[in-house]
Order: structure tokens, then C-alpha cells, then sequence
């Protein structure tokens, strides 16, 4: 054990000394994290400015501009009043709004005749979600009036004289479609994206240990430097120990770390420290079994690179370290489950939206030190042929 | 010079990989303060031999014992420095860093370790050095901080692979006065080399090695005596070696010719009275010679005797 430990101090100095691998192990994950954060940030708070025409100058027109400002949705859009259509096309064309609505002349009369009218809305492919939510108010406001006109002629129909249509149609403006769709998250709170992305970012690059340690383990041997050792008075065991130890080491330092920054930085919420504290090093434990079998499978430097690179790659594909998991098909969320990162980014996202502990993460750890166990059995054996060959 | 106490006892140990036999039956013995060569061609089998020594490598037969255990138990590697061919040391830690860190593996700690460095820096000219990172240094300054590692732990045996391969002169030198230090401080030291001239001047006793097996083994005055009143003539020529060689294996008085670094070596009962038949020869074939070296018989004299080829062939 004293060999082994010595070897890992020294591995370590090795590691911190080397600028890739702290590059690797915390400034990359940060930087990515953030910049995913960033580009994704504003998917669940979405806000455009709605330009808005009225040609019309009607009831029926000025309840639709008061409904745009009413506070429900003044949190999505910000409106601003255009003097005609070819204004709102350019307003539209350079950006200065998301979108535009075009009330047209007569629209309110005919809200209250049999003629029919219709709302424009103009939009731009360089925002298509601010088209989409156009519409969507559009559509809204035109079936409340559907709705309207609806009630008065069925209240007509049933022997309503006529003379009090203009009450019934108030009564029925007074009467907003009752049923609602409320979305609400499962958890107590919603992901937030850089909560995902800052354990996502941090295991993929945790992942990348496995390409350095089994890359520098074959240029060391290269070197003459394994057989150095191996002429001391070491056990090979400790000399797997010690190099599977710095790994250890280095991958805790490079999660906690980004952890701290991107939770200091960013807020990123990665759940109760002792929970994710305990998902962070089952999942270290997975990555050294990873490096272990890594360097058991291959011959070569060349080798292991491309060992690790296929496996850092299909883990971080399959686990969902590049894309929301769980906006992927059912079969990509089942095969996550047979990935270390895939329980990890689950933990971690039930410990941020539940807010829960140890028992949520259980199940989570249990299944990694699992996949730990299985991929160190057969990596141990191999590696060990490695270190003595 | 020291007498084969059997210190180092290497008793028909044999070698092969993939059915490629590398080290045949080799035995032989050193006691403390003695300087034993390996001397042979490279491919040999010294290199196998000395791994196994060193425990590194298990041999498929035969028994080697350091001071009486066996060479793969880790109490006898605890006596052993081993010094490998290829520089092995971290370029990107100082001097100081991989003295400190195999002082360490060897369980070496604190004063002593630290002690243990600035004697083994000292001792190798790099003291002033000892905070650059390897990755700095030149080759000659990297073989010694290379011998300087295997020394940290006072070894009872120390084992250099090829020590002064592509270094310069001068690091060369300072090398084999090390090595002859080590032996007056009543160190054994178990030296491979395929130079003769090396093996000659720091070797007690050698053991000469060819195709994986010792094919004699003495000092220097006994191997050399095997061939009694013989002369090596040495012949850089321009031309075709081969055939001249070939041709001067006919020639009488000749008793081996071979050809190895671009010159050809005679070995001949009588260099003198042979010469004029050599000049005859060459002239014949339209070779033109350059020099001719005329010496009393050596290890090359003796290896190309025993193998009819020549040491760096």
C-alpha cells in the first residue's frame, strides 16, 4: 500500500503540472457547461416583443390589445403598437419584433355580423417559436369570439328575442373559456438547464481520465518506467493500485471542482452535497474500472486512445451527456440505463427537481457501483496482465 | 579483484518466447566487489538474462538466487539496482523529483531520502542540476541521473543494461570511472555490453554470450589465452568487403574473417607474415585499403574465434 501511494502522489504532481489535463479536468467542463447553459438558457423563460397593427380601431380590437397586456401575459410578450402592416413587415424584417399581428379593417363588425374576418400574423423563420406563440394568442382570441358568437346564437335559437343580442354577447365576452391546460413539473421544482449541463459537461470530461491515465500508464511503459518499478521491491498489485488511485483522486478533484464552480458561477443546483457527493464517486469509481479495462484491453498508446476515445464517446452518447435524456426516444432513455453517466444525469436531475437525499439517489449509485463492479471484474485481470507484461 | 562467492548465482537458466529460445542454459556466479561483463552481440540474450536477474522476467528453467533468495522474491530486488538500457526516468519532474520519488518506492523517507539524492547527484555530476526538469537535460546527463536512480538504496548488486549506448565521449568515461568506484566500495556490479573495449577495461570476469548462450567465461588473460599466440588484423578497405572476406578465409595463416562496421576483422596465427597475402588479395579484387591494424588477440579476437563473426556484426 505505501508504494502504491507513493506512486499516486507522484502521478498526481504529474497530472497538476500538466496543462491539458487541468484544461481537461476543470476549465473545459466549466467553459462547455456554461456555453450549453447559455444556448439553452430562455427555453423555459421565453419573452418576444409582438408587434401589433389595428386597422380596425373596434371594441373587438381594443379588448384584443388589452388582452395582450393583460399581466398573465406579460411575462411572454412585450407589445408594441405599429402604424400599418408595411411598418410591421419591416419592424418583422430587421428583428426589432418577433412577430407582428394585423388586425384588419371591419374585423370588429364582423365579430358581431354572420361576414367573416380573419387576424394576419407576420413572422420570420429567424423565430419561429415567436411565430408559433403568435399564432397561438391569435387562435386563442379568435375562438374566444367563435365562442361568443357561438352562445348568442344558440341563446337566440332557444327564443332569445333578438333586441338583446348586444347583452348576450356582453354576457358571453364576460365568460372566458373555463378549462385550462396548466403544465406543472413532476418535482418540486423544474430543471433548470445549466443544472443539467454542469453534471453533464463534468462527466463527459471526467470520462476523458480515462483516455489520459490509459494513454500515459502505455507511454510509461514505453519509457521503461512500469519495468522500473516492477524491478523495485513493489508488488504489481501496488503498482495498479497506485495508478487506479491517482485516477481516483484526480477524478473526485475534477468533479467537486466544477461542481463548486459551476454551482458558485452559474447556479447550478446538483442536489443535497451528500447525495451528489456520493453519485460524483460512485461514478469516479466507474471511470477508474473504465481506465483499467482501457489499459487491460489494449497493446498500445495507439491503442488505448482509440479504446477510450470509442468508449468515452458511446457512453456519452448513449448516457445523454450531449442531449436532454429525457426528451430522447424510449429506447435511447432504456439504453442510458446500461451507462454509469446515463444513472448519474438522473440522480442528478431528480436530486435538483425533487430536492431530495440519499434515498433518491440509492437506486442510482447501486446500479453505477453495479457497472463498476462487472467492467472492474474483467478489468482488473487484464490490466494486471498489463502492468507485468 | 573479487573471487565468485556466489553473491549472484544464475544456475542454467533458460528463455523463450513464442518458442524463440533467447537465453539457452546460461549459468554462471559474481561475489561482492566484482565487475562481471556480459559481452555479446546485440540480440544476444544479455538483456533477457539481466531482466531475469532483476526479477522482471520469469525464466522457464533454472534458478537464480541473489544472496540466496530467489531473484523474483521482493527482499532480493531490495539488493538489487537495476539500471536499464533505455533511460527511464519522468521528463517532466526535476532531478531531484525522480531521485525522491524511487527513493521512496525503495522506502527510503525524510533525511535519509533526502541524504540519499544529494549523494547520488554529487556522485553523478548533477548536483547542480537537481531542480531541472529531465526533460532539459542532454543525453549523456540523463544516463547518469539514469545510473544515479539504481544507486539510491546502496544495492548490494547493481546491474547496468548497455549504460554508455549514444552517449559522448566524455559521459562515457565518467560512466565506466563509476562504475569502477562502485566496485572498490564492495558493490557487485553485473555489466552488459557488446563494446570490448568497455568490457575489457571495467570487467573482472565476462561471460561471452551468443545466440543465447555463454560460450565462455573468464578474465580477460583467460579468454584471451584460449587462443595462444594469435594477432587480429583489422582492414578498412573501400570495395567489396564480403568477397575479400571470403576470399582471406582461404588465405593460409587466416583462421577467421568477418566483416561488421564497415571494416573487415582477420583473426591470424601470424599478422605479419599474413599481411602481404592480404594486400595481394585485395588488389586482386580491385579493393583498396585504407588502413590495417595489426594488435595481440582481445575479446573481439576471442568472440569472432569462438563464433566465426564479428562482436558488432
Amino acid at each position: 500500500m505505501r508504494a502504491a501511494l507513493v506512486i499516486a502522489r507522484k502521478d498526481l504532481r504529474q497530472r497538476v503540472r500538466d496543462r491539458s489535463a487541468i484544461i481537461l479536468g476543470l476549465v473545459a467542463p466549466v467553459a462547455i457547461a456554461a456555453l450549453m447553459s447559455l444556448a439553452f438558457n430562455g427555453a423555459d423563460t421565453f419573452h418576444f416583443t409582438l408587434g401589433l397593427v389595428d386597422q380596425d380601431h373596434g371594441p373587438v380590437a381594443t379588448a384584443l390589445r388589452q388582452n395582450l397586456e393583460l399581466p398573465a401575459l406579460r411575462r411572454i410578450v412585450t407589445l408594441k403598437v405599429l402604424d400599418s402592416e408595411a411598418q410591421a413587415r419591416e419592424e418583422v424584417r430587421s428583428q426589432r419584433v418577433a412577430a407582428a399581428l394585423v388586425i384588419p379593417p371591419g374585423f370588429s363588425a364582423a365579430a358581431t355580423s354572420s361576414a367573416s374576418s380573419a387576424l394576419h400574423t407576420l413572422s420570420s423563420v429567424n423565430n419561429t417559436i415567436a411565430a408559433d406563440v403568435s399564432r397561438s394568442i391569435a387562435s386563442s382570441f379568435v375562438a374566444q369570439i367563435n365562442a361568443d358568437r357561438l352562445s348568442v346564437a344558440t341563446a337566440i335559437a332557444s327564443g332569445s328575442p333578438t333586441s338583446r343580442a348586444a347583452v348576450l354577447a356582453a354576457a358571453a365576452t364576460d365568460l372566458r373559456i373555463p378549462e385550462q391546460l396548466v403544465q406543472r413539473p413532476l418535482g418540486a421544482h423544474p430543471v433548470k438547464v445549466v443544472s443539467y449541463y454542469a453534471p453533464a459537461m463534468a462527466i463527459l470530461f471526467l470520462f476523458f481520465t480515462i483516455s489520459f491515465s490509459s494513454r500515459s500508464f502505455f507511454a510509461e511503459r514505453a519509457q521503461g518506467l512500469i519495468e522500473r518499478l516492477r524491478a523495485a521491491p513493489v508488488h504489481p498489485a501496488e503498482i495498479l493500485l497506485g495508478k487506479v488511485l491517482s485516477v481516483f483522486v484526480f477524478g473526485v478533484a475534477s468533479l467537486g471542482m466544477v461542481w463548486l464552480v459551476t454551482a458558485a458561477a452559474f447556479g447550478a443546483d446538483w442536489g443535497a452535497p451528500a447525495a451528489a457527493g456520493l453519485v460524483c464517486a460512485s461514478l469516479v469509481v466507474a471511470t477508474v474500472c473504465l481506465t483499467a479495462l482501457v489499459i487491460g484491453l489494449a497493446r498500445t498508446q495507439r491503442q488505448a486512445e482509440g479504446i477510450a476515445s470509442a468508449v468515452v464517446f458511446i457512453l456519452a452518447l448513449v448516457g445523454g451527456n450531449f442531449v436532454f435524456i429525457s426528451t430522447a426516444p424510449s429506447v435511447m432513455r432504456r439504453l442510458a440505463l446500461f451507462t454509469p453517466n446515463g444513472w448519474a444525469l438522473r440522480a442528478f436531475t431528480d436530486l435538483s427537481t425533487t430536492g431530495g437525499g440519499l434515498h433518491t439517489v440509492a437506486v442510482p449509485v447501486l446500479a453505477i457501483l453495479a457497472f463498476s463492479g462487472v467492467v472492474g471484474a474483467a478489468a482488473v485481470r487484464l490490466a494486471y496482465r498489463a502492468v507485468t507484461a | 579483484m573479487g573471487t565468485p562467492a556466489g553473491f549472484l548465482r544464475c544456475d542454467s537458466v533458460s528463455k523463450s518466447f513464442d518458442g524463440r529460445v533467447a537465453v539457452d542454459a546460461v549459468s554462471f556466479e559474481m561475489g561482492r566487489g566484482e565487475v562481471y561483463g556480459l559481452l555479446g552481440p546485440n540480440g544476444a540474450g544479455k538483456t533477457t538474462t539481466i531482466k531475469m536477474v532483476c526479477g522482471l522476467i520469469e525464466p522457464d528453467g533454472g534458478a537464480i538466487t541473489v544472496d540466496g533468495r530467489s531473484s523474483r522474491d521482493l527482499a532480493a530486488r531490495s539488493l538489487v539496482g537495476y539500471v536499464p538500457q533505455e533511460v527511464a526516468l519522468y521528463p517532466d519532474l526535476t532531478a531531484a523529483e525522480n531521485l525522491s520519488f524511487f527513493c521512496r518506492l525503495y522506502g527510503l523517507r525524510g533525511r535519509v531520502a533526502d541524504e540519499r539524492v544529494r549523494e547520488a547527484l554529487e556522485l553523478t555530476d548533477l548536483a547542480d542540476r537537481r531542480d531541472d526538469r529531465v526533460d532539459a537535460f542532454s543525453g549523456g546527463m540523463k544516463r547518469r541521473l539514469n545510473i544515479a536512480a539504481g544507486l539510491l538504496h546502496h544495492p548490494a548488486l547493481l546491474v547496468l543494461d548497455e549504460p554508455t549506448v549514444g552517449v559522448d565521449p566524455q559521459s562515457r568515461h565518467a560512466i565506466l570511472e563509476r562504475v569502477g568506484a562502485f566496485k572498490r566500495a564492495g558493490m557487485a556490479v553485473l555489466y552488459t555490453t557488446h563494446y570490448m573495449e568497455e568490457a575489457e577495461r571495467v570487467c573482472d570476469r565476462v561471460g561471452i554470450v551468443d545466440h543465447g548462450k555463454m560460450i565462455a567465461e573468464g578474465t580477460r588473460r583467460e579468454l584471451v589465452a584460449q587462443l595462444g599466440e594469435k594477432d587480429t588484423i583489422d582492414l578498412s578497405a573501400v570495395g567489396n568487403l564480403e568477397e575479400l572476406a571470403h576470399t582471406l578465409r582461404g588465405v593460409p595463416g587466416v583462421e577467421q574473417a568477418a566483416v561488421a562496421d564497415g571494416r573487415i576483422h582477420l583473426l591470424t596465427s601470424d599478422g605479419r607474415s599474413v599481411l602481404p597475402l592480404l594486400i595481394e588479395a585485395a588488389g586482386r579484387l580491385q579493393v583498396e585499403i585504407s588502413s590495417v591494424d595489426i594488435s595481440e588477440a582481445n575479446l573481439e579476437a576471442v568472440f569472432l574465434h569462438l563464433t566465426g563473426t564479428a562482436l558488432r556484426e
